[in-house]
């Protein structure tokens, strides 16, 4: 393996808007609001940023860095825009990293942010030929509903584990000020929400949510003179794995979890030098786009055995306070995904927690925390690892 | 199932590599691509064999369309459905006897009934005088 990024580049300063239905509001407003509060936690000014990737999905491509530069006033700046699905925003963290870790620049920032609701459809927004049965093409509930399915046949699943994911992320998230739903839901509720796509209910489906999150990434050493000098997060490692777009037709693919998960999350546990991931991994912020999805990360990400992430959630092993905390923010399901700004919203949590200043739950004694992020039929998947300050190499 | 009068039904885009396959279709017979020089099936049709790379030996070979159904979803209701198709229906991701994957829809069959690992068979569906689409039927037995 190469060198790696463990310990090249530290989180500085963290932003988010709140999440939501935020008609008040337009896209550079929300990424305006997000990159100052990260400036401002991290002690810096607009001007200080050597570099900008922003994350951005909507309206599918015919954007350019300019949706930061203009937003952000930083005209001349170097910015690049990051489309990779619902991945954007931690592909956007991945090359801000590695800007600072290469040495080129002092200060990168990673944004992320999308104005969707606006767009006035129900769910993401499709041509209605990616919506017609026969000609192959799968909307998202669809696609998830095959492997629910699946993982139902194979592992005796029930859709009341589906919904215990529901049930635990909302609960979350009703803490949450930032996030888009904040309200507790029950079993009953989620099993009693129409359904969408069978075995899938409105209710086993995030929020599609307007909103922006961004990162200030730095070199340790420029950390250690900046407002978290004594906090700051480091980055442990960083992994982008890329696979079909179409895993509908390839014969091989039993749904049961997604190999681009499990290719970033190998590499990832490796470059961060984690030997004992299980037990390493304090928090776990996951993308969990339905709530299938979760349980299927959850395996992927090998914090548990595949067939076992249902019981792993309802027995409340991945709870605020229990053995790797899942989704402590409320997760897409309650926190909601602004698609491009989702990546930079789970490291601005991950970095609070390993802070020991979440908004919302705070959970206890983390030492690493991992945000994941992942984008078309389990097709473009980002796992990136912090570690607390103390976890860094001492001077 | 069943379509909803006065919706139009969306055609199939046809372009070289896919055709044959719409064609065949038309005539009520089912044709799968086959790479002459590796011996393996593949879907969606495309010029270039992705297994051993060979141009020019991909052919279209007769297939009985006999499978099973590896993974559905139900629409139940009409939030996501397609518009032009009454609810409830099914979308099956059927796998066949060559190992290749399609996607379709079951015919007379409710989708309460519909079970992974339910063998079928392809079957026609004449929608109108220049569309024919393929679907699958329970096979019985
Ligand atoms: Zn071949």
């Amino acid at each position: 393996m190469p060198q790696g990024i463990r310990d090249r580049a530290a989180v500085a300063g963290v932003g988010c808007t709140p999440f939501g239905e935020r008609w008040d509001d337009n896209a550079p407003n929300l990424l305006a609001d997000a990159c100052f509060e990260a400036f401002d936690d991290a002690g810096i000014q607009p001007g200080d940023v050597d570099a900008i990737w922003v994350g951005s999905l909507y309206p599918f491509t015919g954007l350019s860095g300019g949706i930061a530069v203009d937003a952000l006033k930083l005209f001349g700046k170097p910015a690049t825009h990051v489309e990779n699905f619902c991945a954007s925003g931690l592909d956007a963290f991945r090359n801000a990293c590695y800007a600072v870790a290469a040495g080129i620049c002092d200060v990168a920032l990673a944004c992320g942010v999308e104005k969707i609701l606006d767009q006035g459809s129900a769910g993401l927004p499709t041509d209605i030929l990616g919506a017609h049965p026969v000609m192959g093409s799968v909307s998202a509930p669809a696609v998830f509903a095959l492997a629910a399915t699946r993982a139902m046949e194979a592992w005796g699943w029930t859709r009341e584990d589906l919904a215990a994911v529901a049930v635990k992320n909302h609960d979350n998230g009703s803490d949450h000020p930032k996030a888009h739903f904040r309200r507790q839901v029950s079993v009953d509720q989620v099993l009693g929400a129409p359904c969408i796509a069978y075995p899938l209910g409105r209710l086993d489906a995030c929020g599609v949510s307007d909103g922006a999150a961004a990162v200030v990434v730095t070199r340790p050493e420029i950390a250690r003179d900046l407002a978290h000098k004594d906090d700051f997060c480091w980055v442990k490692s960083v992994q982008l794995s890329v696979h079909t777009g179409w895993p509908v037709y390839k014969s091989d693919f039993d749904y049961l979890g997604f190999p681009a998960t499990r290719q970033a999350a190998r590499q990832a546990y490796e470059e961060a030098g984690l030997t004992d991931h299980r037990d390493q991994i304090g928090l776990a912020e996951v993308h969990d786009c339905f709530t299938i999805t979760e349980l299927l990360n959850i395996g992927d990400l090998d914090l548990c055995d595949q067939a076992d992430a249902a019981a792993f959630v309802r027995e409340g092993l991945a709870n605020v306070d229990g053995e790797t905390p899942v989704n402590a923010s409320g997760g897409l399901k309650s926190f909601g995904h602004p698609i491009g700004a989702t990546g930079c919203r789970m490291i601005y949590e991950v970095t609070r927690q390993l802070q020991e200043r979440a908004d919302g739950r705070q959970v206890k004694d983390a030492s690493f925390g991992l945000a994941h992020n992942l984008g078309g039929q389990g097709s473009a998947v980002a796992v990136a690892i912090l570690g607390a300050n103390d976890t860094g190499p001492t001077v | 199932m069943e379509y909803v009068p006065g919706i139009p039904i969306l055609k199939p885009s046809l372009d070289a590599d896919n055709r044959p396959f719409w064609e065949a279709v038309r005539r009520h017979e089912f044709v799968l691509q086959k790479c002459g020089s590796c011996d393996r099936y593949f879907q969606p049709p495309r010029p270039m064999c992705p297994e051993c790379r060979s141009m020019d030996t991909m052919e279209w070979v007769p297939s009985a369309g006999r499978g099973q159904v590896y993974s559905f979803v139900n629409f139940t209701t009409d939030r996501m459905a397609y518009p032009a198709m009454k609810i409830p229906y099914s979308v099956v991701l059927v796998e066949l006897e060559e190992g290749v994957r399609m996607i379709s829809n079951m015919l007379d069959l409710e989708p309460d009934d519909v079970q992974i690992g339910m063998p079928v068979e392809v079957a026609f569906d004449d929608l109108d005088e220049d569309l024919t689409l393929f679907k699958f039927k329970k096979l019985e037995g």
